[in-house]
């Protein structure tokens, strides 16, 4: 008798133990990021991408810099998150980021920042979709207007969207272009 | 003298054939009580009725759960019964990004097949069976946080809004394994594995169907489910046939 209680409660106790959760593959298409090509301006065209030389990412607010773009190298496009539990994102790009130690190489306290910033304002209305039971929900953005902070120095020169009624859906294509 | 040694001869002798005939006797008697008390072993033939007991054992142990199962059975022929279930589950399930709850009824019907062979006076049960099941259902999303792979911005959004969908259905088909074993005089207990396969499934919820009620929990991309059940059941006899 004790035998077969014992029996009966093994399975019990596996099934409680074992219930995992599912996870979401790193292939399913999740939120995607907003990705900006960066092309010539004299041209005017689509087909002629132009690097931006030691580009850097940061925020506006506490200056935190996304890994990808820390001024070090050059890109021809560039990919941002946005905000999924607000409708504005705002990022410094850098063009010809540089640190001057002011002729002072061994003191770092009267460094500073050289090269061109210009502050971009992401807006946008989000809608969330389901996925999966591993993944749960995505945000998706729609309604998307980029504008550049004027500073008198802009390189932006034109930013404009891929599509009329740009949607961020995936991350197959660049979303939006600037020409500079 | 002579004479009385031959009277105790004789009366010797007369004792042993005496013994010798109820000696004889005694064994055509025996012999002829066998043939005549053949034993016959009737089986009982009724309505079994009674409950899956891991569903309130998990009631008590798993905030995420609640469930009841009533179960019954009746015997047809030796070895085939029709049985159903009928229950009720509620069950949340969540991860980190979703939360949702399946609340519903559902009821099974079909047959069970007596593979043992029972020794003498037991009726024991390993059995395979078939069933269709259906249940009715609602889904209810409780809450979720967007799922990112970038975590550059934090936190994601989350939202509790509840949304909830009524009316769904479902049907199924499942293969039963499982044994029942006489522990007392009428009552059984039984632990059994199902296998199902769902056929239609009513997902009109925009979050899905993470779990269905009868059915369990589903899985992405396959119609498969699985469940087991603990059942005590007691057996109300209402006629003996011959085995």
């Amino acid at each position: 008798m004790r035998k077969i209680i014992a029996i009966l409660l093994l399975p019990l106790t596996l099934t409680l133990s074992c219930e995992r959760d599912d996870i979401c593959s790193e292939e399913t298409p999740t939120t995607p990021h907003l990705i900006i090509a960066f092309l010539d301006l004299t041209t005017i065209t689509l087909e002629n991408p132009k690097n931006v030389t030691k580009f850097r990412v940061e925020t506006v607010d506490d200056m935190r810099v996304l890994d990808d773009y820390n001024g070090a190298n050059q890109t021809d496009k560039v990919v941002l998150p946005l905000k999924t539990n607000d409708s504005v994102t705002k990022f410094r790009l850098y063009k010809d980021y540089a640190i001057s130690n002011n002729g002072t190489p061994d003191d770092t306290s009267d460094d500073f920042i050289t090269g061109n910033p210009d502050i971009i304002t992401i807006s946008y209305a989000t809608e969330n979709v389901y996925v999966s039971r591993a993944c749960g929900y995505k945000t998706t953005y729609k309604n998307i207007t980029i504008t550049v902070e004027d500073d008198g120095d802009n390189w932006i020169q034109v930013i404009q969207p891929v599509n009329d009624n740009q949607t961020i859906e995936n991350e197959e294509n660049p979303h939006f272009n600037i020409f500079h | 003298m002579k004479k009385t040694r031959i009277l105790t001869y004789f009366t010797s002798i007369l004792f042993l054939l005496l013994f010798c005939v109820t000696a004889m006797a005694q064994e055509q008697k025996t012999s002829s009580k066998k043939t005549t008390d053949t034993l016959i072993i009737k089986q009982k033939y009724g309505l079994r009725l009674g409950a899956d007991i891991s569903k309130p054992v998990r009631s008590l142990i798993d905030d995420e759960y609640k469930g009841f199962e009533i179960n019954g059975d009746y015997r047809l022929t030796k070895n085939w019964y029709v049985a159903g279930e009928l229950g009720t589950e509620e069950k949340t399930t969540a991860n980190d990004f979703l939360s949702t709850t399946a609340k519903g009824s559902y009821f099974k019907v079909g047959f069970d097949y007596n593979m043992y062979n029972n020794w003498l006076g037991m009726e024991n049960m390993i059995y395979s069976g078939f069933r269709v099941g259906a249940s009715t259902f609602s889904q209810q999303r409780n809450s979720y946080t967007v799922y990112n792979t970038d975590q550059f911005w934090t936190p994601q959004f989350t939202s509790e809004d509840i949304e909830k969908v009524s009316g769904l259905s479902s049907v199924w088909a499942e293969l039963i394994l499982g044994i029942k074993a006489e522990v007392f005089s009428n009552l059984f207990v039984g632990i059994q594995a199902q296998l199902k396969y769902s056929i239609s499934e009513d997902d009109s919820a925009s979050f899905g169907n993470n779990y269905i009620p009868g059915f369990g929990k589903t899985y992405d991309g396959s119609n498969i489910g699985v469940g087991y059940g603990y059942t005590v059941s007691y057996l109300i006899p209402i006629f003996k046939k011959n085995k």
